[in-house]
């Protein structure tokens, strides 16, 4: 801001100098209408044949003449004061004003300039924070191409490895159903045996029956039959003793029997209460599969949706990154024109020396000035507003390969 | 191993957009602030690229390319002048001094990173 005291420059007070000067440039021309009044005064007095009273009229034709002369130069001074205070105070405007002026553009300069580079930096925050979230999200849900450990491999291999479970289950019943169908040809081996008990106990009373005969034939025979009759005997004990025998296999084989037809009524229980868990397996385990694969869709529609939503406000952010450029050419533009300004109180000062040396005004050369702003420019909308013309935000596609 | 590239900015702003577009797509990026800014970060390191703004303090774009192009290890690095200017006078001027593409600002980021990846090094 500028201090109080700067504007006492602008006062005729510091025109004195300059007004002095302006004096010195006045007095040839100061004293014209006393001589005037001087010439008249002696010529009348001289034509009255120098008398007395003509000699009156002759001096007021003089005083006239002085006070005529005083006159003029007093206006003449309060012109040239005034002259000389605009001029200086048109000096301290460029001394005092217009080096605030510039420092007022440059300190927006600057300041547009810290605030455009922050918020630069805050979108290529934003734009790197959506990156990462993009990627986490994308390997989390398994969607991208490369990704090896996401949900929809985690999925995948489940549904793998719950399959081959199943199919080992599967596996394990169809072992059991061949274990139940040997089982079944046991019992048709039991029938055998138990047939091939009745006919050993068939044949132990045959052999009895023919050993009570030949007991007969012996004792017909008398003393010499006595051999045989002990014969007959001992066959009569063995057949009794394979009857026994045929018998006890009989029971021994309907208990085998009777086992192996519970062992078969336990296998095909166990076979239906397999067939039975393995089915309520196979369908827990497909509602399990099926409501992981709709979290697992749920969740890579998601990651899609993220990803596509992630693309486009990355796309939006480049084109405001493109439009903050704008600050960039504004605050060349204004670098230029606080060049240009620094260089108007030289241009003035210039013209006050001038003045000062010749006492006439010396007009600030604008075009110089102007000549001077035009040197700078970088930019065609720079020289197409100085032309007068108006711009519209420039586009970006203007690329030169050399 | 990424390429690394040096942008040359007066305007923080300018050099923070150009930072976001190439770290995006992987690369390392440099910043200097003018001219002799920019000569001082070209040693001790390897930069294959350099993108430079024209006008800017005690050094400017077209000094530093010549300056550069004497440089025997960065004799060959590709020079991308990115600025306002747009006075074929000016391109001409970074032409003859060894620039390889001219881009008027404002730029968008696929352009850039389009010359880019037509001009870095191998």
């Amino acid at each position: 801001m500028p201090n109080m005291s700067s504007t006492t420059t602008l006062s005729p007070a510091g025109a004195a100098t300059p007004f002095a000067t302006g004096l010195r440039g006045l007095r040839p021309h100061a004293w014209h209408c006393t001589l005037l009044g001087a010439a008249g005064g002696i010529s009348t007095w001289a034509a009255s044949g120098w008398n007395a009273w003509a000699a009156i009229g002759g001096g007021v034709l003089l005083a006239a003449g002085v006070i005529f002369d005083r006159q003029r130069a007093l206006v003449e001074r309060r012109r040239q004061a005034r002259t000389a205070a605009f001029v200086s105070g048109t000096e301290a405007l460029g001394r005092e004003l217009l080096p605030v002026w510039g420092a007022h553009i440059e300190s927006s300069r600057q300041q547009m300039e810290t605030a455009i580079a922050e918020l630069s930096q805050r979108f290529g925050g934003i734009v790197d924070r959506l990156d990462q979230a993009m990627k986490a999200s994308s390997m989390a849900a398994g969607s991208s191409d490369s990704a090896s450990h996401g949900l929809v491999a985690v999925f995948d291999r489940s549904t793998q490895e719950l399959n081959a479970v199943l199919e080992s289950l599967r596996k394990a019943t169809a072992s059991n159903s061949e274990m139940h169908a040997e089982v079944q040809n046991l019992g048709s081996f039991v029938t055998e045996l138990q047939q091939m008990a009745a006919e050993v106990a068939s044949i132990a009373s045959q052999t009895n029956l023919l050993a009570i005969n030949a007991a007969i034939e012996a004792a017909h025979a008398g003393e010499s039959g006595r051999g045989f009759s002990v014969l007959a005997q001992e066959v009569r004990k063995l057949s009794a003793m394979s009857g026994e025998t045929g018998r006890r296999m009989t029971d021994k084989v309907n208990l085998v029997g009777q086992a192996i037809a519970k062992a078969r009524q336990s296998a095909e229980a166990s076979a239906a209460r397999e067939i039975a868990s393995i089915s309520v397996c196979e369908g827990s385990i497909n509602g399990v599969l099926s409501g992981f694969h709709n979290v697992t869709q749920a969740l890579v529609e998601s990651a899609d949706v993220l990803k596509r939503e992630s693309i486009g406000i990355q796309s939006e952010i480049c084109e405001a990154l493109v439009q903050l450029q704008f600050q960039d050419r504004v605050s060349q533009v204004m670098s230029h024109v606080r060049q240009n300004i620094e260089q108007v109180p030289g241009e003035l000062a210039a013209s006050r020396e001038g003045f000062e040396r010749t006492g006439d005004l010396q007009p600030v050369d604008a075009a110089a000035l102007l000549a001077a702003l035009q040197k700078t420019y970088a930019m065609a909308e720079e020289h197409t507003t100085h032309r007068g013309g108006s711009v519209s935000a420039p586009a970006s596609e203007e690329i030169t390969f050399f | 191993m990424a390429k690394n590239i040096l942008i040359v900015d007066d305007s923080a702003s300018v050099r923070q957009v150009v930072s976001i577009a190439l770290r995006g797509a992987g690369y390392e990026v440099q910043e200097g602030c003018d001219g002799k800014d920019a000569l001082s970060k070209l040693k001790g390191q390897k930069v294959h690229m350099i993108i430079s703004d024209v006008n800017m303090p005690n050094m400017d774009g077209i000094s530093l390319v010549k300056a550069v192009k004497q440089l025997p290890a960065y004799k060959f690095t590709p020079i991308v002048m990115l600025t306002t200017e747009s006075q074929e006078s000016k391109k001409r001027e970074g032409q003859e001094a060894g620039a390889k593409a001219w881009i008027v600002k404002p730029f968008k980021p696929d352009q850039l990173l389009g010359v880019v990846q037509k001009l870095v090094l191998p």
